[in-house]
């Protein structure tokens, strides 16, 4: 225990309790204070003593409502992000549907409007279905074409609906020629070391026969299956040569097989030529875009 | 209890005022943070004389009662009677154990709720059983676990068995 020092007299001791009796009385008497004094020395006390007490509960607590204000912001900028998500999707489909009707308009009565689905199942890759049957004409072989140029072709047909291939597919070929008609050769598919590296290329051109960069490749009507004058794609660079009489290019697809949707499909044969359908407004076909242009 | 020397047990008050009005006001963590002034005073209260340990109490109520709308005074009469009772047990106890410590904080936390219930006036108080009974029993019995913590920490009564 503590020696209590000076104040271990009787005196000390007695002022002790003198002063321990006065502040007895003072804090029994601050209850009777008027209100107004004892409302001054409130305020007196929080912005003295208290005030750091308070200024520190008063940063909490704009800290909590920046916080609860920051989730708010958040939910609210990832409601917007998602609107103008769903909106930026139906900005392209409402252009490509509109492209669509340009085409289906020039191409006439026998180009008819479908809908494609993916399965989305393993092995169903390059591979599509369509709201299309025997029932609306469609034949085995039909060819599938976008706004862009040629997605595919339909290989099984049902009543209803019908299975087609993508470019994507192995077995996919097509008869092409270059857009002024001077070149031809055959689109085939070659397989990336994954799905997204699969190319188109342009194969079987004469080695000494002169093509220009980035030339369109249109389908040449040879075969019978597809008519000649759909988009393929653009010349890309040389994929191969064999010696002095045969070169192969890497061509830039027309059309992303991911995001044909809305296609039209031609009823019966492939014969004819539809090049105009594509090509009417720029009759050296320069101006075609393919699907990934201005997005 | 032994002493902990003057200086040292104006440091510690010093700190548990702040840590109190820090836990009570600045995080408003309410009942859920120990009574650390009504502690820091029975602690000093037990190093100083009868007069100053009234003193410190009044103050101490002030700065509470600075924040109490309604019953202004209580909490300055309830400390200084603590401060006072505080240093007067010197006289009574010499109280050099653990158990000592327990009780005179129990007590002293129990006395001083006590106290505040009769000074803040019927009009706004709640019943004696719920307010000084139960919660009082409850904050008295938390108060005197958080002083063997704080005893434990500072020093205070180290070398008791």
């Amino acid at each position: 225990m503590a020696p209590y020092d000076n104040e271990s007299d009787s005196n000390g001791r007695g002022r002790d309790l003198l002063v321990a009796g006065i502040v007895l009385v003072m804090a029994l008497s601050t209850s009777f204070l008027a209100e107004p004094r004892q409302q001054r020395i409130s305020a007196a006390l929080q912005v003295s003593v208290l005030r750091p007490f308070i200024a520190t509960q008063e940063r909490l607590e704009q800290s909590r409502i920046g916080a609860a204000e920051a989730d708010s912001l958040m939910a609210l900028v990832d409601s917007l992000s998602s609107r103008l998500s769903t909106q930026s999707a139906l900005r392209d489909e409402n252009r490509n549907l509109r492209a669509l009707l340009q085409i289906a308009e020039r191409a006439g009565p026998e180009y008819l409007p479908a809908t494609l689905l993916r399965p989305g199942t393993p092995g169903s890759e390059s591979m599509f279905l369509v709201d299309r049957g025997a029932r609306d004409g469609l034949v085995e072989g039909s060819p599938v074409v976008s706004a862009h140029g040629l997605v595919g072709v339909v290989r099984e047909v049902r009543e209803r609906n019908s299975v087609g291939i993508d470019w994507s597919h192995p077995e996919f070929r097509a008869s092409a020629m270059l857009a002024d008609g001077l070149v031809y050769g055959l689109v085939e598919n070659r397989r990336g070391a994954f799905r997204e590296e699969d190319r188109l290329l342009l194969n079987g051109i004469p080695f000494n026969e002169p093509v220009a960069p980035a030339s369109l490749v249109v389908t040449s009507g040879l075969g019978g299956i597809y008519p000649r004058g759909i988009p393929i794609g653009r010349l890309d660079a040389l994929a191969d040569q064999e010696g002095t009489w045969r070169k192969s290019f890497w061509l830039v697809p027309m059309v992303h097989p991911g995001a044909a949707t809305h296609v039209l499909v031609l009823r019966g044969g492939g014969a004819g030529d539809v090049t105009e359908v594509w090509i009417a407004d720029s009759p050296s076909g320069d101006s075609i875009a393919t699907e990934g242009d201005g997005r | 209890m032994s002493s902990i020397g003057r200086p040292r047990a104006w440091v510690l008050a010093l700190l548990l005022f702040t840590l109190h009005f820090l836990l009570h006001i600045g995080f408003s963590f309410g009942r859920g943070a120990p009574d650390l002034l009504t502690l820091a005073l029975l602690l000093l209260a037990r190093e100083i004389s009868i007069g100053r340990a009234g003193l410190t109490g009044f103050v101490f109520g002030l700065c509470e009662d600075a924040l109490s709308v309604l019953a202004f005074g209580a909490n300055s009469i309830a400390m200084t009677l603590i401060g006072i009772a505080g240093a007067a047990t010197r006289d009574l106890f010499v109280g050099d154990s653990r158990a000592f410590l327990i009780s005179y904080v129990f007590i002293g936390k129990l006395t001083r709720d006590l106290i505040h219930w009769i000074a803040v006036g019927e009009g706004l108080r709640q019943p004696f059983v719920e307010q000084v009974v139960i919660e009082g029993g409850i904050a008295a019995l938390y108060l005197a676990v958080i002083g063997v913590v704080v005893a434990e920490v500072w020093g205070v009564g180290r070398d008791l068995a």
